[in-house]
């Protein structure tokens, strides 16, 4: 097992090596045929020893090809064309530097002009063996018009419009499988690239049966245990989040693997469309950052996405405490601490510009009044309000019952009656209402 | 030259600076050269920290990654605000409290059936007896509240508030012994050395308080210390060590070492504090040791805390109905009692996560005499912080929490007679209850058979209880880890589900 991995490591160096024949190779082309200028005829002795560099890094680079060559999965004609043409390359190099050596010059003496058309030619033939390297390990089409051409799929405007395979399964394996999976690198003799090739799947047979979970291949490797070893993405590339397997399962067990139909053309949609609207990233739920672990939350899309961070900053400076309820949309706690000594004007303005965003706010215990507290009816979207320990009156009452996403209200140790109550419960939204120690104090 | 030493803030030409000029000539001579760019990249190997740039990211080790997780928190707009939890340590018998058996009644000192124990293993102190004759619970149960809920006669005001809880009696845990399973509990793993839920609360979400810890822990006086407790159970592992809970004590001395000593009037405290802390910004921006950074806020903490906690630690202010509903051992401070009332104190001030232990629930024998006394200590006045709570309108954003680390056995350790016997230690079911923010009350969520011995209906295991504690507060437990030895840790280790039935 260590020496597997030595292998594969060594392997994987085989790309950065190759550079480096590819740059001295050049430069002693390059060497060569600026000698014949008068001004840098001096480089030609040059010529000879960064030959011999080439050389020995087009040697290097030929053995670890050759490992990586050995973990398989490549297509195997453009492999060939690769192997041969990088082999000849190397013995080329070589050739053109022995005779390049002041020794050979006095037993085979070759013309100048020839030795530079020589030259040329082998940058020739390395051109040819890169771009096949080039191939398979960017795919066979890396470099056609169609890269040009091709169009990128608009996002769906809804989930109702969205094509499960095109919007939303395509792009999933794209992302997740196609780097090995595609064109030149056909690991295990499959291909992402579309609806045919996966039902035609690889070794293993059919990736994808339409209706069978249990038969297809790609959904038994998806779902094993991440340390099986047959478990996809291999080698801990980024394996697929739970929204992208429950959206898979459902395309493959519920939509019969569909192609080319809208959500709104299939049945049974109920069951994934969070799934397929979070991938999308069309809903307003809190799932900006990656998976989501199967919750949903129900948020007020009233709620702004964005907050203004100087003005938190500011609020924080003031002595008030800003704590962040979620990232997306932003939603805020705030809580002024009781008997903190701030008076409403000096912090009016900066709540007013964030109104929008508070949804707990807690004012208790600051000697706040009516008039003070007028700005409530600003913050629409408030679920849960604590002004408990206030001198406030029935008259804050109509603020509070306009406030249409209040659930909970704290009116303890206030001076605020039943009517006021009552003028508060007018709004059936609101659930609970503490209401301990009224006009106690 | 001693004058001129005079004129300096710090005598950097001392020897004890000796090794600290070398650092810092090094740095100078890389950041005012052209290899300040090179310098700049080397140093963001190393963490941010070095160069002051963002004090969150202060673990040296692990930078980026770490960074990245917290600047993802919250995860879920979050139902609680704070966490207050009512540990029972030593593994309450749920025979005599909430897992009612009436059919029991009839199978005194009948032996536990071998179709009910299925082979599973019991603990060093009743594997050898020859017999495990099975025992109902001495008390009477009754129905109470609209939940219809069977509640044991040892609890009367707990079963006064039983529509607040939401109990949970299909717990079950992986540890028989005491210490494994409070640790399983307390951190997610029966080996010491992890972070405390507590602990990666307050790394996760911060403090809401400036001036008090957001993780602090208050250990009971008045129950039996048969079973210790340690200081590791609230500890901060491996995260940085200013999450660690802090434990306030009963008597004049609530936190150790925070008082002036005698013979120091404090008035200067502040000058030397910020002489301290320069000195230590100085050490710090040459090592970048985030422990270092701990050590200044831990400073500048204890400063603020010697204002603070004497305030919140003052009861002077309480009415007498007050006292009176939390019972009367709430005027004798350390006691469970006056504890859930300080808890209720440090609540109200946006402590984030208040823990009480109650120790003496470890009834391997004289179990009658010895699970009343324990529910007298602490019945009224778990009750009295839910009903004060909830008056308050605190109960709105509050987790309350109380349960132990294990259940007990249906069979009686030891002699059985007709008014005596002992349970043993079990961890295939138990029960715990949460009121609250974010929990439906008035619910019984699990089923155990009619031995409690095994479950039958929807099992929580400790991580799923960890999963769902966390849930509450806004984090996936699952995003929630933390780097380090090389490997990503998280409090519910690579299991954990949240248990969405009980969820509000």
């Amino acid at each position: 097992m260590i020496l597997g991995n030595i292998t594969t490591f060594s392997g994987h160096l085989h790309p950065l090596i190759v550079h480096l024949p590819i740059g001295f190779i050049l430069l002693a082309a390059v060497f060569d045929v600026l000698s014949y200028k008068k001004k840098y005829e001096n480089l030609k002795p040059a010529v000879s020893i960064t030959l011999l560099i080439g050389f020995i890094s087009a040697l290097l680079a030929c053995l670890f090809g050759y490992i990586l060559s050995l973990s398989g999965d490549y297509d195997k004609a453009v492999l060939t064309h690769h192997k041969l043409s990088g082999i000849t390359l190397a013995v080329i190099s070589g050739v053109l530097y022995y005779i390049s050596t002041d020794k050979a010059k006095r037993e085979v003496r070759i013309p100048g002009k020839l030795f530079s058309v020589l030259l040329i030619g082998l940058i020739a033939l390395m051109s040819y063996s890169g771009h096949q390297g080039a191939s398979l390990t960017h795919g066979n089409d890396y470099l056609t018009m169609r890269t040009l051409t091709q169009q990128v799929r608009e996002k769906p405007a809804s989930v109702q419009s969205a094509m499960i395979f095109e919007d939303v399964v395509a792009p999933i394996l794209q992302k997740k499988c196609a780097q090995c999976h595609q064109n030149g690198k056909l690991k295990g003799n499959f291909s992402v690239e579309n609806l045919q090739t996966l039902l035609k799947g690889g070794k293993n047979g059919p990736a994808i049966v339409p209706g069978k979970l249990t038969e297809s291949e790609l959904y038994k490797r998806i779902t094993l245990d991440p340390d099986h070893k047959d478990y996809m993405p291999a080698d801990g590339k980024p394996p697929l989040t739970k929204t992208e397997v429950q959206i898979i399962k459902w395309w493959i067990a519920e939509a019969g693997a569909a192609e080319g139909k809208t959500m709104a053309q299939l049945k049974n949609t109920d069951s994934i469309k969070t799934q397929v609207s979070t991938y999308l990233g069309l809903n307003n739920v809190a799932t900006s950052s990656g998976d989501d672990n199967g919750f949903t939350q129900a948020i007020n899309p009233d709620i702004p996405l964005q907050a203004d961070t100087l003005l938190i900053a500011r609020l924080r400076g003031k002595g008030l405490m800003v704590r962040l309820m979620l990232k997306k949309p932003v939603m805020l706690d705030i809580t002024l601490p009781a008997n903190s000594g701030v008076k409403m004007p000096a912090i009016k303005n900066d709540l007013m510009s964030l109104a929008k965003n508070i949804i707990w706010l807690n004012l208790s215990g600051n000697n706040f009044t009516d008039n003070d507290l007028t700005i409530l009816k600003s913050f629409t979207n408030l679920e849960k309000l604590r002004i408990e320990n206030n001198p406030v009156t029935d008259g804050v009452s109509g603020n509070i019952a306009a406030l249409k996403h209040l659930e909970a209200v704290n009116l303890n140790e206030t001076k605020i009656t039943d009517a006021g109550i009552v003028n508060i419960k007018k709004n059936t939204g609101i659930k609970r209402i503490y209401t301990w120690g009224r006009a106690a104090k | 030259m001693a004058d001129f030493h005079h004129d300096e803030e710090f005598r950097l030409h001392t020897p004890e600076f000796n090794e600290l000029n070398k650092k810092l000539d090094r740095r100078e001579f890389l950041t005012k050269t052209s290899l300040g760019i090179g310098a700049l990249a080397v140093g963001s190997l190393f963490g941010n920290s070095l160069f002051g740039s963002s004090p969150k990211t202060s673990a040296a080790s692990t930078g980026d990654l770490e960074a990245d997780i917290l600047r993802a928190l919250p995860h879920f707009a979050p139902k609680a605000k704070r966490v207050v939890y009512l540990f029972q340590s030593g593994g309450p018998s749920q025979f005599e409290t909430f897992d009612y058996k009436p059919m029991l009644a009839n199978m005194m000192g009948q032996n536990l059936p071998d179709s009910v124990r299925k082979g599973q293993r019991l603990t060093g102190m009743s594997a050898n007896q020859s017999a495990l004759p099975m025992v109902p619970s001495f008390c009477k149960f009754n129905q109470h509240g609209e939940s219809r809920t069977w509640m044991s006669e040892l609890m009367p005001f707990t079963a006064e508030v039983v529509d607040e809880l939401c109990i949970i009696k299909s717990m079950h845990s992986e540890a028989i012994n005491h210490d494994p399973a409070i640790t399983f509990f307390q951190t997610g793993n029966q080996l010491p050395g992890r972070p405390s839920i507590g602990s990666w609360i307050s790394y996760g979400l911060g403090s809401d308080n400036n001036n008090l810890p957001t993780f602090i822990v208050l250990v009971s006086k008045n129950g039996q210390k048969d079973q210790p407790l340690y200081a590791r159970l609230w500890g901060n592992g491996f995260l940085p060590s200013k999450h660690q809970g802090v434990q306030f004590r009963a008597g004049k001395d609530p936190v150790l070492f925070l008082n002036n000593p005698d013979g120091y009037d404090g008035k200067d405290r502040k000058e030397m504090l910020e002489y301290l802390s320069k000195l230590n910004q100085m050490q710090n921006a040459a090592y970048g040791d985030p422990e270092v950074d701990a050590r200044i806020a831990q400073y500048e903490m204890a400063y603020r805390m010697q204002t603070s906690v004497p305030e919140v630690m003052s009861t002077a202010d309480e009415p007498n109905e007050i006292f009176e509903m939390y019972g009367p051992d709430s005027r004798d401070s350390g006691t469970y009692a006056a504890n859930c009332l300080l808890a209720r104190k440090l609540l109200e001030k946006d402590v984030k996560f208040v823990q009480l232990y109650h120790q003496g629930w470890d009834q391997h024998s004289g179990l009658p005499s010895g699970i009343a006394t324990q529910c007298k200590a602490t019945d009224q006045a778990t009750a009295a912080l839910i009903k004060d709570l909830k008056q308050r309108g605190l109960l709105e954003d509050t987790l309350v929490i109380w349960g132990g680390e294990f259940g007990r056995t249906v069979y009686s350790q030891g002699k059985l007679t007709a008014n005596d016997y002992g349970r043993d230690h079990h961890p295939r079911c138990f029960t715990m209850w949460m009121a609250g923010a974010g929990v439906k009350p008035g619910i019984t969520y699990g089923e155990t058979d009619d031995f409690s011995y095994n479950i039958v209906k929807d099992p929580v295991h400790v991580h799923d209880f960890q999963a769902t504690l966390l849930h509450l507060m806004g984090i996936d437990h699952e995003r929630l880890t933390y780097k380090f030895q090389g490997r990503r840790f998280r409090l519910t280790d690579v299991e954990g589900k949240v248990v969405k039935d009980i969820l509000t």
